[in-house]
């Protein structure tokens, strides 16, 4: 409003420019109004809340997640966060989309996660797909980086009981940063966490990432001096991974639930060097990652790597200095990550007062976690679960020999749990018989089930390094 | 709840209140008793002022106990959590109230017993006299017997109360009880409902005769009398050890017992033999002898062994101990369907904490590793030292180090004793230069500058 009597008297003055000058001036926060409407009626296409079911021992729980779509052929990717790791693909169930605004749904398949990306893949049933536009298709030929103070735009859904209706969230460009990913910082939340941004021209400016949790302090009627919180926004985020670093990605859609093939190193405890050690170590304004441990029989020990080596280069590129610190190990996983088994990466390595060079050709990464196989006994109260590669490492076991199983879930209250077993424990022996594979346990703790005259059976686990011997009285 | 050690930690004014007479007899017939009266005049209050390496610092904090005169060369007997080898200044006061000092003799943590020798110079230039007591035969008391327990609750000396026996074959065992170290897996002990407050550690349990039939260890916090002594018989075989080696030592074989209870029948034993093997201690020698969890102790050198109650552990732990360090024994174990014999060489027991010291530029406390920390938290070597403390603002806090922390290198230097810390530390103190640490956090490997 200010600026109208200095219009007025411009245009007293004359010229037909300036006319025009100031009915843009004058109109321009009404076009732009309605310019965000429209944009954003486009780009809901892009949108989607997608619902399934996490299915334990012991419950069934719906979660709700928002994703973005890629293709035409009702691609779907979810953040990392969507999922929980401990959770196999074989207990997620009933994938749904919902566009936004609406209470229908379709049925959906998940595809698996990427893990260079971290993204979950879904993809939803045809009748759906004529709706939906890819992200692509609002993104600039070659994407800028939002710059400082640059306004961005996004989009939000409300809860499942509100039909996901979508609403329009806008801030500005506080910073941009490497984490290690070119990352913009929104002043407030711009967007849900996994959906799109745009830029005021309405270009794909990037993807909202899991919020940062931000440090606040409660006050309370009974603790006047406040006590120090951190909050998380769960539903909306400031945090933006820039269309650059989504874009060429969007076509790792895996080729099974697991991601394979998975590039395997075979080093545990990646630990960043601070400012103060690199000046020591006299490695100027870079970073360098020390090796806590390298796991015996991994590539990396094939190839040389030492525990306490410290990695200062990949492939002769020193590795460069982010803040915080902790990114550089995020960087190095995602060079192993963005590479596939059989492919060699080459550390230069500190060790003592020496400079190595160490290439390691990377190997497939043994069975995971969640593709463990796994069964529950109800009569017990126990999931067992396969014993595998990581668990031996997480044991400090030898991963030579995977033996025995994982008590993957104690019911509450459940015979196991009363005689003393504990999520996690390692199951070495069943009734004095040492079990070598998971298809062994299970067996004889389906016979124990199975046996309505038994009254106990003797389990000895191992926690800590220690053993016990639990009695289950069934 | 867990029992709780019952040193006082009273500022010394509390000693005027302590000064009130002793009046008047707790029982008429303990009163009459000439041994009664002797064992009083035999009890002490003892003021200890320790050292503690804490939060980066050397402190000293005060602390009191209570004890008993052995012998009339000066020998007192006391509780290992009065008075360690971090004590620096001990002083007595005897019945008669004059203040003597007393240097350690020795102490035992596992039996929480610790034996002090008074100044005997300063008794004889100060013409002091004392009376010393005697040991009863612990083994002979019976459930419900009476017993007093004397010493020096809150500060409060020469107080006398009365109880009985309430068991006198008690099991438990402590990780931490004695000031951090590991107690009790060697012995029983004796559960009194005489009042047993904190002050009272250390001082005698006796029979009606003035008889030392326990040395006052502990009592529930928040119970009513429930008071712990550690028997006679066993203080009296520590107190003959301590006065030889100034300390004991025991033989390590790595075997976590458990009770049987009701397993015989799983394990098809006849009755009353065996002893479960709860876990074996990794890289112990009885891994390296190939003994494991759920295997079946039958025998110990032929001799059978019987556990199938929590309270007949200690005894078995204890043949297994008092071999001298590096003998062989034979255990006889069975497996499944077989029961073979398998010989193990004793190692030394060591106890899980270490030496500590204080590297105070840095402030950084540090407590050396043992094979029993290194153990039991998975540390592939007993080399380094822990973090025990901190102080906010120094060079070690501000590098990022923490209490847990295991520096393993020092400029590059391995860290396999407290002496490369301390000297690396006196350098430093000399000439403050950045110095490059490696720490262990878990099994997270870091580097820290610590600079001035």
């Amino acid at each position: 409003m200010t600026l109208l009597p200095a219009c007025f008297r411009s245009w007293r003055a004359g010229p037909a420019l300036t006319r025009a000058a100031v009915v843009w001036l004058l109109l321009a926060p009404v076009l732009r109004a309605a310019d965000i409407a429209t944009l954003f009626a486009e780009r809901l296409k892009s949108v989607v809340a997608v619902e399934y079911y996490a299915e334990t021992e012991s419950e069934r729980r719906s979660a709700i997640s928002y994703g973005t779509v890629i293709d035409t052929e009702g691609t779907i990717i979810l953040p990392s966060v969507a999922i929980n790791p401990r959770m196999a693909p074989s207990q997620l169930k009933e994938f749904k989309v919902y566009r936004p605004g609406s209470a229908d749904s379709v049925p959906a398949e998940y595809l698996g996660q990427d893990a260079l990306t971290g993204w979950h893949f879904v993809r939803a049933a045809e009748s759906i797909r004529s709706a939906l536009t890819p992200i692509s298709a609002f993104a600039a030929k070659t994407p800028a980086e939002p710059g400082l103070a640059e306004e961005l735009w996004g989009i939000g859904l409300r809860n499942k009981d509100e039909d996901f209706t979508p609403y329009v969230l806008t801030s500005r460009v506080a910073l941009v940063q490497g984490l290690p990913q070119r990352t913009a910082i929104a002043q407030q939340e711009v967007a849900g966490p996994g959906l799109p941004v745009f830029n005021r021209a309405g270009e794909f400016a990037g993807l909202a990432l899991s919020s940062f949790g931000q440090n606040y302090v409660q006050f309370s009627r009974d603790d006047r001096g406040g006590l120090p919180v951190i909050m998380v926004n769960v539903e909306e985020s400031g945090a933006v991974l820039v269309a650059a670093e989504v874009l060429p990605y969007l076509e790792r859609v895996p080729g099974n639930l697991f991601g394979r093939p998975l590039a395997w190193l075979g080093a545990y405890g990646l630990e960043p060097v601070d400012p103060e050690v690199a000046k020591f170590l006299k490695l100027g304004n870079q970073s360098a990652v020390v090796v806590s441990e390298v796991i015996e029989g991994s590539p990396a020990a094939a190839a040389g790597l030492k525990d306490r080596d410290i990695l200062v280069a990949i492939d002769g590129r020193p590795l460069p200095r982010f803040k915080p610190d902790r990114v550089v190990v995020g960087y190095v996983g995602r060079e192993i990550q963005r590479r596939r088994p059989g492919d060699a990466i080459a550390f230069t390595v500190l060790r003592g007062a020496e400079r190595a060079e160490v290439t390691v050709a990377l190997g497939e990464q043994p069975k995971l976690l969640a593709e463990a196989e796994r069964k529950y006994f109800d009569r017990l109260g126990l999931t067992a679960r396969e014993f595998v590669y990581e668990d031996a490492v997480a044991r400090r076991a030898s991963p030579g020999q995977l033996e025995g199983v994982v008590a993957h879930f104690v019911k509450p209250n459940g015979p196991t749990a009363i005689a003393g077993l504990r999520t996690d424990d390692w199951i070495k022996e069943i009734d004095g018989e040492e079990v070598k594979t998971f298809a062994a346990a299970s067996a004889r703790l389906a016979a124990i089930e199975a046996d309505r005259m038994r009254t106990e059976c003797v389990l000895l686990v191992g926690r800590n390094g220690e053993t016990a011997v639990l009695r289950v009285k069934l | 709840m867990k029992p709780t050690t019952v040193k006082s930690f009273l500022a010394r004014s509390i000693f005027a209140l302590s000064l009130a007479v002793f009046a008047g007899a707790p029982a008429a017939r303990a009163g009459m008793s000439r041994g009664f009266n002797q064992l009083l005049d035999a009890v002490v209050r003892i003021d200890v002022r320790e050292v503690a390496f804490e939060a980066g610092t050397k402190r000293l904090a005060a602390g009191i106990g209570s004890g008993v005169i052995l012998s009339d060369d000066g020998l007192i007997l006391t509780n290992a959590h009065v008075a360690s080898p971090r004590a620096v200044e001990i002083s007595v006061t005897l019945a008669n109230l004059e203040r003597v000092g007393a240097k350690l003799v020795g102490w035992d943590h596992w039996t929480d017993l610790a034996l002090l020798r008074l100044d005997l110079a300063e008794v004889r230039r100060r013409h002091l006299t004392f009376a010393h007591a005697k040991f009863g035969d612990s083994d002979k008391l019976f459930l419900g017997q009476t017993v007093y327990a004397a010493g020096t609750p809150h500060g409060l000396a020469r107080t006398v109360t009365r109880g009985i026996i309430s068991n006198n074959n008690r099991y438990f065992e402590d990780e931490r009880a004695v000031n951090g170290y590991e107690t009790g897996a060697f012995n029983t002990w004796l559960q009194t409902d005489a009042a047993i407050n904190p002050g009272n550690s250390g001082g005698p349990l006796v029979d009606e005769d003035g008889r030392v039939v326990g040395i006052n260890a502990r009592g529930y916090l928040g119970a009513d009398n429930l008071g712990f002594a550690i028997p006679a018989n066993i203080a009296r075989r520590i107190v003959a050890g301590l006065v030889k080696d100034g300390s004991i030592t025991r033989s390590y074989i790595g075997l976590v017992p458990g009770a049987l209870q009701d397993l015989e029948n799983f394990y098809a034993l006849s009755l009353n033999t065996g002893v479960l093997v709860n876990s074996i201690d990794p890289g112990s020698p009885a891994a390296k002898a190939g003994l494991r969890g759920g295997d079946i102790l039958l025998a110990i050198d032929g001799k059978k062994v019987d556990g199938r109650f929590r309270e007949q552990l200690p005894p078995i732990q204890n043949a297994i101990a008092s071999r001298p360090v590096g003998s062989t024994i034979a255990l006889t174990v069975k497996r499944g369907a077989d029961t073979r014999d398998y010989v193990v060489t004793t190692e030394k027991l060591e106890s899980r904490v270490g030496e500590e010291w204080a590297l105070e530029k840095w402030g950084l406390s540090v407590r050396k590793v043992s094979r029993t920390y290194a153990r039991e938290n998975q540390l592939a070597t007993a080399d380094g030292v822990v973090v025990i403390g901190v102080q906010p603002g120094y060079p070690a806090d501000v590098a990022g180090l923490q209490r847990g922390d295991v520096l393993t290198k020092i400029n590059q230097l391995r860290i396999d004793s407290l002496e490369i810390v301390r000297r690396a530390h006196e350098n430093y103190a000399a000439k403050p230069e950045a110095v490059l640490v490696e720490a262990q956090r878990s099994r997270q490997i870091s580097l820290y500058v610590l600079k001035p």
